[in-house]
């Protein structure tokens, strides 16, 4: 008995029209893609988009005209964009179209919005003393600090905590990596403990601590106790990164001449440049946004950072100016966005660390 | 280039014994393998010599003078990992130039000997690549540079062969044997490759749990093996080995009875190498099992007297089928002890004595 497969019998395939389906079935799950993904990221794009539209465009008091405005055209134009990137293939074409789309968006951005713009919410960059100029000025908190010393301020307890935590988190990580010591296991469960636990819960007992060691309502204090609960998960991190780096590469070198520090300097530092940059990015973000523990630790004025510029200039002013806020909470927000996007390569590398027991 | 001496080295982990006490010279200029199944201590031995482990007991001497306690970066070794170990963030040249930076060499100096390093074994055109961007056998070049750069007194080679593939391991291993006999360099080779060994060694030492097992060249270890490991670990296919007992000049196998040439008595294990095992005349009785075709010579599994048996013919054409009736005789046959497991001396079968 033959069981060959009778070619003639079947219908002939049509491949053209398989073809024509599987392109369109590919583009609509693209459209589907894009629109979803548009939607998800409206409600974290809008009220950015909210706080800088404010910012250059609010007068006293916060009008949201231009930000519907803006709305109107970027959202038109943001399906545009996606029916554009689907349905041109041709990559020359593509960047024209898109490079014209871009065009229209500002020119009609710029006749929309134009004239409601200026710069007048951001005189604190220039202005010193902001609390005298503001509308209705109570003179309750007397005046302002330069926004520079808050930027300033923020600026040495982002960083300084960043290099304590890049410096510790590298050289322990590296210990609980290569060497074993009693307590070890014990050492790496409590790291992860330590990281558990939550902070606020502490913010007393610290307090104290700061007082009778003198550090209150000084920045070095406010580094210190960042630094020490940002450390744990840096460790881990670190640690994670060092043991993805092979021995042998470290024998080779100590074997080729060098000292064990020489060797970690020269050999295994560089194979966790990323690790270090990442642990580093993110020291410094926690630095930067950090809230509660300055609120909680400091007082003087001019110990003031960013986000406590923006707290008083909310709290401390008769009819909060909401335009200016939102131009401070621009101006204090940047610094962020800009190291996370130029970082953003060597963060996705988190994970290659990977956490190993 | 030096002398190395090992006098009751031994290397423990805790409870747990790596290497058991060892004595073992090396000749300055020598070229010696190591060879051991995975876990026997051979890496570990290596580790010592290189100063990167620090021996538990007895003494590492280099050229008569102690060096137990002198630093793996002064002893001047050169070490070839299994990995290569290749530093990623550098270039090909600066792999190589890296052990000159700790010595007391000029720029200039040291651009010169890892350029004339890289082209010894081959690699000058491959100087501003990464070792990312070599292939295995480049970056084996590079590691074997980087070790000789220095001019080591002692060259250690960790399974260097083991992750090329076949065709690049041939030539390598003829490569590497070429080098150290033009440079003269006292090399050690670990490996679990017995051909590997063989080949490229004046001497094999044959380790198994922390002991060396004999120390030989291929021809002693093969032909001559001095205990049951060595017999069934040299040699492929596998010696046939097969229990029975002596009682004067006679030896019975199975159901077979053997004449001896020379006096033992009690339990004893026969050893006899496949190739031993003529077919076709001799006193034996034997039914084929199964043959293989392995091209330049044939395989026969046998059913016999005196139990299963391995041979091996040369001759591309098998001359017996699957289930021929034969008959066989034993050349070459070595006796072992199943207690000690040594080889009973002046005790041998007598067909190998004619």
């Amino acid at each position: 008995m033959t069981v060959a497969l009778d070619v003639k019998a079947a219908p002939a395939a049509d491949w053209a029209e398989l073809a024509r389906r599987a392109r369109l079935r590919r583009r609509a799950t693209t459209a589907l893609l894009y629109g979803v993904l548009a939607l998800g990221s409206l409600p974290i794009l809008v009220p950015y988009l909210w706080l800088f539209t404010v910012s250059v465009s609010g007068r006293t008091g916060a009008s949201t005209t231009v930000l519907w405005r803006t709305l109107a055209i970027l959202m038109p134009a943001l399906l545009a964009w996606s029916i554009l990137r689907v349905s041109i293939v041709e990559p020359r074409r593509l960047l024209w179209t898109q490079l014209a789309l871009a065009a229209v968006t500002l020119g009609a951005l710029a006749v929309v919005t134009g004239p409601y713009l200026h710069a007048q919410n951001w005189r604190f960059l220039w202005n010193s003393n902001i609390a005298d100029t503001l509308k209705g000025a109570s003179g309750v908190g007397g005046a302002f600090p330069s926004v520079w010393t808050a930027f300033g301020n923020s600026l040495i307890l982002a960083l300084t905590q960043m290099t304590l935590v890049v410096i510790v988190s590298t050289l322990a990580g590296y210990y609980l990596s290569r060497f074993d010591f009693p307590g070890r296991a014990a050492t790496l469960k409590g790291l992860l403990l330590l990281h558990a636990f939550p902070a606020m819960t502490l913010i007393i007992p610290i307090f104290l601590l700061m007082y009778w060691i003198g550090l209150l309502d000084t920045l070095t204090g406010v580094v210190l106790v960042i630094a020490a609960l940002e450390l744990p998960f840096a460790i881990f991190v670190m640690k994670g990164f060092f043991d993805a780096v092979p021995w042998d590469i470290e024998m080779s070198a100590m074997t080729d001449g060098a000292s064990r520090r020489q060797a970690f300097y020269m050999v295994v530092l560089p194979q966790v440049k990323a690790g270090m940059l990442a642990v580093a990015v993110f020291a410094f973000l926690r630095g930067w946004e950090e809230y509660v523990f300055v609120r909680t630790l400091l007082f003087q004025k001019t110990n003031w950072t960013m986000s406590l510029y923006l707290f008083w200039m909310y709290e401390d002013v008769m009819g909060t100016d909401y335009a200016m806020v939102s131009a401070i909470g621009v101006f204090y927000v940047l610094p962020s966005i800009v190291l996370y996007v130029m970082c953003q390569k060597y963060l996705t590398q988190m994970s290659f660390g990977g956490i190993k027991g | 280039m030096a002398r190395i001496e090992l006098k009751g080295v031994a290397k423990r982990w805790g409870d747990v014994t790596a290497v058991e006490p060892t004595d073992l010279a090396i000749e300055d200029g020598e070229f010696v393998a190591i060879l051991g199944p995975s876990g026997c201590g051979k890496s570990t031995t290596l580790f010592m010599l290189a100063g990167i482990y620090v021996p538990s007991d007895g003494q590492i001497l280099f050229d008569g003078a102690e060096v137990n306690d002198v630093e793996a970066r002064d002893r001047n070794v050169g070490i070839v990992f299994q990995s290569y170990a290749l530093y990623p963030h550098m270039s090909v040249l600066d792999n190589i130039k890296f052990p000159l930076r700790f010595k007391k060499v000029g720029a200039d100096e040291a651009e010169r000997r890892a350029r004339s390093a890289a082209q010894l074994v081959q690699v000058s055109e491959l100087l501003d690549r990464r070792p990312t961007q070599l292939s295995g056998g480049q970056q084996q070049r590079v590691a074997l540079a980087r070790a000789l750069v220095k001019e080591p007194k002692l060259l250690l080679l960790d399974e260097p062969l083991s992750n090329l593939d076949a065709s690049l391991r041939l030539t390598m291993r003829s490569e590497i044997r070429g080098l150290q006999r033009k440079l003269g360099v006292t090399t050690i080779l670990v490996t679990h490759d017995q051909v590997e060994a063989t080949t490229m060694a004046d001497r094999v030492i044959c380790m198994s749990k922390g002991r060396i097992e004999q120390v030989g060249t291929a021809e002693d270890l093969y032909h001559r093996p001095g205990s049951l490991f060595v017999a069934s670990f040299i040699g492929s296919p596998p010696i046939n080995l097969l229990e029975g007992s002596a009682s004067g000049r006679a030896l019975r196998v199975g159901q077979a009875e053997l004449a001896l040439a020379g006096e033992c008595g009690g339990a004893v294990v026969l050893g006899v190498r496949p190739e031993q095992i003529t077919l076709g005349s001799g006193p034996l009785r034997g039914r084929v099992v199964d043959t293989e075709a392995h091209g330049r010579e044939t395989f026969y599994h046998l059913d016999t007297p005196l139990g299963p048996l391995r041979a091996l013919e040369a001759g591309a054409k098998a001359r017996f089928a699957m289930g021929d009736a034969l008959t066989f005789g034993l050349g070459h046959g070595l006796l072992f002890d199943p207690d000690t497991t040594r080889r009973i001396d002046g005790c041998v079968l007598e067909s190998a004595v004619q």
